[in-house]
């Protein structure tokens, strides 16, 4: 944001900024990895442990 | 700050007062630091409603430490009668009360700063807040005599005392007069042709919370009223499943508005504090329309192992419709950093894949409260809810320990913590006051986040044992059927005391300097300092 900017100023302009189409944001697409590893990993121990406790014959 | 009220010094030129929206002269004031227009009215309201937000979040937060301590099986502070009484207390100042001050104030931020509008009625602006400040002061009361031990759920065939359900039902009332002030000012300003093209993104998700709002307001009186009823011997019968079905209606609702509030929250501090533009309108916008529509079926995962409704059901809620309200969550969860970094990248900050995120300003209590909110609310809240939400995993979690570690990550480590957030800019730009003590400002997220995450995660891993989510006697001594835990639950137990009582600290190193500098701080004459 340049110091002429003002944030007010972003907000109004924001909808007739439709984005940039092509995005670059590699940071955030790796941090959006790790949570999906993280939610898998997370998930299938708890499908594990339902396993655990209540068996199906 | 300036003004355009001619008396006053360092008025704005006539030429720009001309382009100032809807308001007539002299009850507005153009804000130096972000441009935006403020009306004096609405300002008032922000203010005020802020204010009670913090006071009802510092009693909250006591008894919040009050039942740390008393969860922690080594201090077990409280007897029962005190422990039900504050988890009632608890529940409802920081769910309820805090929350929904909160939110009326960045609601009239949102329709009036944002759209360059006046407000719609500054009448039906103070009838709100009346009913919302003497149903909160009426509910307080009527818990702490001891007459509404009922939890927050208030579930019947429990009874609380008739002032417990009129408060609630003249909060939710003093609500839905706030929310109603809100959608006219969105009206008036597209009527008066504030602004061009569609609202900001920000005003957008006000009026999602808003819809929402609407809906989780209607819920409320629809079993409020009855309830009421039947605790004057109106009515002899409320049913306990009918009154879940509704309840949550009220009770899971009023969470969405929250996030959507907090989604809200997270794009603007994105702008205030790095500059950060929206990536793309249409799929941010189609995110918020989700939580519209799913977001009230995926309340049906706290019916989990309710037998009044069929398993077709809870599966066609839980692992259906409730996973496109998890979608719109994932959006906003990777359109949020994603603005962030594109902005930090333009800046210059592009070494590496997290450069941008070393070179972010963490010495920023607007921009670290903010984003460790985004972190905690999707690794912590996002990863268990959508986990305890399935339909079969649920049964090994229900009413265990892990749900509310589950829902502190969302709402006090997410919702809270973003409006913390938000406070370290409204002090400065709408109570134009210095913050002091700028260290334990700087500080305060940090220590607030960690202790959120240490008693979330105490609370997920002795709930994955077992332990149950509201009892006072984690051991049942004198049940029926002895009950036996394994001995590190008592571990986990402390990392939830430790953890509550430093979040605690960490509530107080918000309240302290916040309430200093809106009595006594320093008054901004110009723009804002720098975090």
């Amino acid at each position: 944001m340049t110091k002429e900017e003002k944030s007010g100023d972003l907000i109004e302009k924001e909808s007739e900024h439709r984005g940039d189409g092509l995005h670059h944001a590699p940071g955030t697409f790796t941090l959006t990895l790790i949570l999906l590893v993280s939610f898998v990993v997370y998930y299938f121990a708890n499908w594990k442990a339902l396993a655990d406790v209540w068996h199906v014959r | 700050m300036t003004t355009l009220d001619p008396t006053v010094e360092g008025a704005l030129p006539e030429t720009e007062a001309a382009g100032r929206g809807n308001h007539p002269p002299g009850t507005f004031r153009v804000c130096a630091t972000t441009g935006l227009t403020v009306d004096l009215a609405a300002e008032k309201f922000i203010k005020i409603n802020a204010v009670f937000a913090v006071v009802f979040l510092l009693l909250g937060g006591i008894a919040a430490l009050l039942l740390a301590l008393t969860r922690w099986s080594a201090v077990h502070l409280l007897n029962a009668e005190w422990y039900y009484r504050m988890t009632t207390f608890h529940g409802l100042n920081m769910l309820i009360l805090w929350i929904l001050f909160m939110e009326i104030g960045i609601l009239y931020f949102a329709a009036t700063a944002l759209l360059k509008s006046r407000l719609a009625s500054v009448k039906a602006g103070w009838a709100g807040f009346a009913c919302m400040a003497v149903g909160a002061i009426m509910l307080d009361a009527v818990i702490l005599a001891g007459k509404a031990d009922v939890m927050m759920t208030s579930y019947v065939p429990l009874r609380a005392h008739p002032t417990f359900y009129l408060a609630i039902i003249l909060v939710a009332v003093g609500t839905l007069i706030g929310v109603i002030n809100f959608l006219a000012t969105v009206y008036i300003a597209k009527r008066d042709k504030t602004y061009s093209g569609s609202v900001p993104l920000v005003v957008f998700g006000a009026i999602t919370a808003a819809i929402i709002a609407v809906s989780t307001l209607l819920h409320g009186a629809g079993i409020m009223i009855p309830t009421f009823l039947w605790s004057i011997d109106v009515i002899d019968h409320v049913d306990p499943a009918a009154y879940r079905l509704v309840w949550w209606g009220l009770g899971h609702q009023s969470q969405q508005v929250n996030v959507a509030a907090m989604v809200s929250v997270w794009y603007l501090l994105g702008t205030l504090t790095v500059g950060a533009k929206v990536l793309n309108q249409g799929v941010s916008r189609t995110a918020f329309l989700l939580y519209i529509l799913f977001i009230n079926l995926a309340s049906a995962h706290h019916l989990l192992v309710d037998p009044g409704v069929s398993a077709g059901w809870k599966i066609w809620n839980t692992s259906y419709a409730m996973y496109l309200a998890v979608l719109a969550s994932m959006i906003h969860g990777y359109t949020v950093p994603a603005a962030v970094e594109v902005a930090l990248r333009k800046q210059g900050h592009t070494k590496g894949l997290f450069g941008w995120l070393g070179a972010a300003p963490w010495k920023n209590p607007g921009f670290s409260g903010f984003f460790l909110s985004l972190l905690i609310f999707g690794f912590i809240g996002g990863i268990t809810g959508v986990t305890l939400g399935t339909e079969q995993i649920n049964i090994i979690a229900h009413n265990t320990l892990r749900i509310p570690g589950h829902f502190h990550a969302t709402v006090v480590g997410g919702t809270s913590l973003a409006f913390m957030a938000l406070a370290y800019y409204v002090v400065p730009l709408i109570f134009r006051r210095e913050f002091p003590l700028r260290w334990m400002c700087r500080a305060q997220p940090y220590v607030f986040a960690a202790g959120i995450v240490l008693m979330s995660l105490g609370m997920s891993f002795a709930g994955s044992y077992g332990v149950s989510r509201r009892s006072w006697d984690v051991e049942a001594s004198g049940a029926l059927h002895p009950v036996s835990y394994d001995p590190s639950v008592h571990v986990w137990l402390g990392v939830l005391g430790i953890g509550g009582s430093l979040a605690f600290v960490g509530l107080l190193m918000f309240v302290v300097p916040t309430v200093l500098a809106v009595f006594f701080g320093k008054r901004v004459e110009a723009k804002m300092p720098a975090w």
